[in-house]
């Protein structure tokens, strides 16, 4: 447990120092504040696009088109940027050599993991809370929240999908050993995801359904149990990607 | 004109936010010699790609102390 509290602390430290926190947070927070200001003026921005004598009748924009936006930002851009930001968790440390001393010095090869994989998940939710507490604040005071269903379920399905893709992310840097590798690995797994979801039949076990159809739970267009059932099978698949990752990398040569 | 003063309480901290991450990203760059990749040419004109180009900066550009 010592093991685990100062490798925890020095992966912090580490992703403090190299600006990795501070970016993740800012970008989240941008997030925040532009979800809601974008779904409130876009009508008033396509309107003044048009040119001259042409309208189009947009309905007043809701507290919908702000999540929609949420969900829009969040599920591409941070998700992009969550794994670009942490595609060198692991590849780092092989390519510079300094899990040697450590290892060497008898720190037991799972708790590398399990801390990276701690101190990657706390960033992630921290930054993502911000993110939901400005947009919610927003929202909530330019719209009401009336109509707005799932929430919380729909927000929990996006975060969990952050976490799956942490952990694909450790997986890829352990089995390949560099930064593209594991960049490659991860968008390859969310490619072959997106692809099957192509097959309405598969969405209630595609863990992409938790970053595409949350728009459709807060209407109540999609049911709660297939999201929760996929839901399911991303943390099964975490555990999965966790424990091949341990297995892996105990066989390891550093 | 009057929609903009009314949002500006929400545009400031937008316009502080990705200023600042500009304005840290030019003030590294300037700062260190070494990058991963590119240039310091490079590197300062990518920064100015809104808000995506200072995080491929910190991301790829960055070299090591």
């Amino acid at each position: 447990m010592n093991a685990f509290i100062a490798f925890f602390k020095k992966e912090m430290m580490e992703s403090i120092r190299t600006y990795k926190f501070y970016i993740l947070a800012v970008v989240f927070v941008l997030f925040g504040f532009m979800n809601p200001i974008i779904a409130k003026v876009m009508p008033d921005l396509l309107g003044s696009l048009l040119p001259d004598g042409m309208t189009i009748t947009l309905s007043e924009p809701t507290a919908l088109d702000a999540w929609g936006q949420f969900y829009k930002n969040g599920s591409q851009m941070g998700i992009v940027i969550l794994v670009v930001m942490f595609s060198g968790i692991m590849a780092n440390e092989f390519a510079k050599g300094t899990l040697v001393n450590i290892l060497t010095k008898g720190m037991a090869r799972p708790t590398v993991i399990f801390s990276k994989l701690a101190a990657a998940s706390i960033q992630w939710t921290i930054s993502y809370l911000l993110c939901i507490v400005i947009t919610y604040g927003y929202t909530a005071y330019f719209w009401t929240m009336a109509g707005v269903e799932n929430l919380f379920i729909s927000l929990l399905g996006l975060w969990i999908f952050g976490e799956l893709m942490i952990s694909f992310v450790i997986l890829g840097g352990i089995l390949f050993r560099s930064l593209y590798g594991s960049l490659l690995f991860t968008g390859g797994l969310v490619v072959a995801m997106t692809i099957l979801s192509i097959f309405p039949q598969t969405s209630s076990f595609n863990p992409v359904t938790l970053s595409t159809m949350n728009l459709a739970l807060l209407t109540s267009g999609y049911e709660v149990s297939k999201f929760l059932s996929a839901s399911l099978v991303t943390i099964v698949g975490m555990i999965i990607s966790i424990f091949a990752s341990v297995v892996v990398f105990n066989k390891k040569q550093i | 004109m009057d929609k903009l003063i009314e949002y500006l309480p929400i545009l400031i901290p937008i316009i502080v936010l990705e200023l600042g991450l500009m304005i840290a990203a030019i003030v590294h760059i300037l700062r260190h010699k070494t990058y991963r990749i590119g240039n310091r040419t490079i590197w300062i004109l990518v920064c100015f790609i809104q808000i995506i180009g200072p995080i491929a900066y910190f991301v790829f550009g960055r070299g090591d102390e």
